[in-house]
């Protein structure tokens, strides 16, 4: 907790006691041409003798949210790189700093998925089994190599629209940033493991992904929202469905560790995007039918780029254990995977306040049969 | 010893491979603090993770159940099954673990008794902590309720 007593007014700009006996005015020695170090700075603080015990689960990001630092207005003019809770200094130029409204990027849960993915991070390199790969049949590995190939370039697509945004956030708002960021090196650690499974097995990188819904991800620029519609809502609760189903046949203890590990890593990112596109929508009048816009026009790439051949005839080869298992059963599985991703999308809008079953574009709702 | 499942001396046995073998930490990569809660049959358990470890596992009502930041719920003989499976491979094969079960059921096992999609979401992300915890199963002696 803070200690409230000690905390020094705002703007106030007493030099501590402790500190007002320099060392010349004490009648120390003073050498010639040295600087003689100043003082004055340290009274200059909005609060001060705060003294932030650690909790249960050690000293949290979310735990420093005490006084005057735990004030998260509703909008932060600042355009400068001030931490929140620091005393602005006079005359620093402004920054491009364009997001500086709370409801363009907050999720209450924030500062605890930047501890939890801190907290559970893993190291591709020594924490998967490399060991326990083994040969496929030939049509398998080529398969889950196009797999890898795509799912890096979704990775990829996350960490270029993430960073293109984290750049305009406001420092108001830094727990946001903080996560982003870990939620940056997420996915970098993605790229590495899927490049690594890629070429450890006797396999390498397949085909470029068409990348149209990659595309409207990294071409929203209406706002970090507008892309988290994309990224997370549209896309990502369809890469949550790939991932698990990669999990339930994985062929060996190295892609069972990868895959429930960004399973979990994924997950975090979907917390996060729900929880903003639920902040969004009730703390912004109108959001909810600008989320309509937006996905009116995203279910319509979305069902286009579903249509693709090569993920979906990549995926059943996996799901179905071989060429033949894709023909049937595999492809079955397939069509089963977007039909539980369009429930969940569909579940999701309605707990965010934005229906869209009966809107939903025919190139998607076709699916809801299997 | 044997134990019979499902009881809470079969849990808290559980319990006790899981706390005491580090290796089974691993797998979620780092701590994991939830609530969970597991409605095997008509019986209620909270099972709380704290850290690396699972720090309490207790019978619980139908009221303690909202503690719960989601709650795990099957039918008994697919829980039996489960288990079984885990017993009979050491740990749950590809059809066996928490996510395949839950991919093959019409409804998801897991939910958030409050509707709170953040808490309903730790499912997915301690998901590996949960399979380690029922992994760990394979070393406890086990026989079923012929209830």
């Amino acid at each position: 907790m803070a200690d409230e007593k000690s905390g020094a007014a705002a703007g106030a700009a007493t030099v501590p006691a402790a500190v007002a006996g320099a060392a010349a005015a004490a009648g120390g020695t003073v050498v010639e041409g040295r600087p003689e170090p100043s003082f004055e700075w340290m009274g200059l603080t909005n609060q001060w003798g705060v003294r932030v015990k650690p909790g249960e689960h050690g000293l949290r990001l979310g735990d420093l949210n005490v006084g005057i630092y735990g004030e998260v207005p509703e909008v932060w003019d600042d355009q400068t790189r001030r931490p929140r809770g620091a005393l602005p200094r006079p005359g620093i130029p402004p920054l491009p700093y364009n997001l500086r409204a709370k409801h363009q990027m907050w999720a209450d849960c924030a500062a605890d998925l930047y501890e939890e993915a801190i907290q559970r991070r893993w190291i591709p390199a020594t924490d998967v089994p490399w060991a326990t790969l083994q040969p496929l049949p030939e049509a398998v590995e080529r398969a889950l190599c196009q797999v890898c190939t795509e799912i890096m370039q979704y990775a990829n697509t996350e960490i270029e629209i993430i960073t293109y945004w984290q750049d305009q956030m406001s420092y108001g708002y830094y727990e946001v940033k903080q996560y982003l960021a870990a939620a940056t090196f997420d996915c970098a650690r993605h790229i590495e493991v899927l490049r690594k499974r890629a070429l450890a097995n006797g396999g390498g990188l397949g085909l470029e992904s068409k990348g149209a819904v990659n595309r409207m991800i990294l071409e929203s620029r209406g706002g970090w929202t507008e892309s988290v519609v994309y990224l997370y809502l549209l896309r990502g609760t369809f890469v949550m469905q790939l991932l698990r189903n990669l999990l339930s046949s994985a062929h060996n203890d190295a892609e069972r560790v990868i895959w429930s590990h960004m399973i979990e890593d994924h997950a975090r990112h979907l917390t996060y995007g729900y929880d903003h596109l639920k902040y969004a929508v009730t703390h912004q009048e109108g959001e909810a039918s600008v989320l309509q816009t937006l996905l009116t026009i995203g279910e319509a790439m979305m069902g286009a780029e579903l249509k693709d051949g090569v993920l979906r005839s990549a995926m059943a080869i996996i799901l179905g254990g071989g060429l033949e298992g894709g023909r049937t059963v595999g492809m079955e599985s397939y069509l089963h995977l977007v039909g539980d991703y369009l429930r969940d999308y569909l579940a999701l809008c309605d707990w965010l306040g934005v229906p869209r079953a009966d809107q939903l574009n025919p190139s998607l709702s076709k699916y809801l049969e299997y | 010893m044997m134990q019979v499942f499902p009881s809470h001396a079969w849990f808290q046995a559980v319990r006790e491979v899981y706390n005491g073998d580090a290796s089974l930490h691993s797998g979620g990569g780092g701590a994991c603090d939830t609530t969970a809660g597991l409605k095997v049959g008509d019986d209620g358990y909270l099972m709380v993770f704290e850290g690396l470890e699972c720090a309490d596992i207790r019978p619980a009502g139908e009221d303690e159940m909202s503690e719960a930041d989601f709650i795990i719920e099957m039918p008994l003989a697919l829980w039996k099954e489960m288990v079984a499976n885990v017993q009979e491979n050491g740990k749950a094969d590809l059809d066996h673990t928490l996510n395949s079960i839950d991919l093959q059921q019409e409804e998801s096992i897991a939910y958030s008794p409050a509707d709170d999609q953040y808490r309903q979401d730790l499912f997915y992300r301690y998901n590996q902590n949960f399979q380690d915890f029922f992994d760990a199963s394979s070393r406890v002696e086990t026989i079923f309720d012929q209830a």
